[in-house]
């Protein structure tokens, strides 16, 4: 999955370009074309999946949108919702704990 | 592999699998705990009990297999079956209900579609936070497996007892309810969506 994720984001990086003239305004198939982004995002490629992606990503400006808006979610969630500092005692009393029970 | 093949674990062993593959995971676990029950010490209690029943239960744990998983498996099923029932919070909507509420893809999309990327990493942690503990705990749940802790899909219907595909729409209606909150967020504090006023 790591490589995946890694993979999925050396495309992105070719597609920085907020507009491009290339890309066509409307989506035939929002909920499919967008729920594929999302399991690609997630890593769980579909067969193609890179190419796919590249294709939607050049040609279209609601799936290059909706991409990276799910990108940047994913990001900031990652970022700011991790660091719940762990009580210090935490570990030490899980040791105890287990030692007491053998 | 397989069950047949295994054995009891020497107390060496056990010692070994839980300080080397289990304690590593603490923060996860202690992380996933709080946003279960938005509670320190409730949160510093589900994840002692987890990891008591990790060592009691170890000799089902099969080495080499992905250890985190196996111990957010226990977690989540601590959490229902001794922690949600004590809770004084009311009983959380019913999922069912709302993903059926939620059905409509594209009107979801057209709710959301003026969300930008752009205001979204410029928000707060606080933020960010708020909007994710405002889902309701089945939603929360597979949010924080998939995006904080980067669970597969395969993972996840492990650890939650439920079908690939349960997973993979379940995460997709949390995702929009979390862009609408984010979108409400965007818009309070004055970034452009194509419903601000001026």
């Amino acid at each position: 999955m790591p490589q995946t994720k890694r993979r999925t984001k050396q495309v992105v990086m070719e597609n920085k370009e907020e507009s491009s003239p290339e890309r066509k305004l409307q989506c035939n198939d929002v909920s499919k074309c967008f729920q594929l982004l999302e399991r690609i995002l997630d890593g769980e490629l579909v067969e193609g999946g890179n190419e796919m992606l590249q294709e939607k990503l050049d040609k279209c400006q609601p799936c290059f949108a909706h991409f990276h808006l799910e990108q940047a979610i994913r990001e900031v969630l990652k970022t700011k919702c991790t660091k719940q500092p762990v009580p210090d005692k935490l570990a030490e009393s899980i040791r105890q704990m287990i030692q007491d029970a053998r | 592999m397989s069950d047949v093949q295994r054995r009891k674990y020497s107390q060496e062993e056990r010692s070994t699998i839980f300080d080397g593959e289990f304690m590593p995971h603490i923060d996860s676990m202690y992380n996933f705990a709080f946003r279960l029950t938005f509670d320190e010490d409730d949160a510093k209690d589900l994840v002692q009990d987890t990891y008591m029943k990790a060592f009691r239960f170890i000799n089902s744990f099969e080495q080499g297999t992905n250890a985190k998983a196996w111990l957010f498996r226990i977690l989540k099923n601590s959490f229902i079956n001794d922690y949600r029932k004590k809770s004084k919070k009311p009983a959380t909507v019913d999922y069912q209900e709302v993903e059926t509420f939620y059905n409509s893809d594209d009107a979801d999309y057209q709710r959301t579609s003026d969300l930008r990327a752009e205001s979204v990493r410029d928000m707060l942690g606080d933020e960010i936070s708020n909007a994710l503990n405002a889902l309701a705990v089945d939603f929360r749940t597979v949010i924080i497996l998939a995006d904080l802790e980067g669970f597969t899909y395969e993972e996840m219907a492990k650890i939650l007892d439920i079908p690939i595909g349960t997973v993979r729409s379940r995460l997709h209606r949390a995702r929009n309810l979390l862009k609408d909150t984010l979108k409400g967020y965007a818009q309070s504090m004055g970034y452009a969506t194509d419903e601000e006023e001026d």
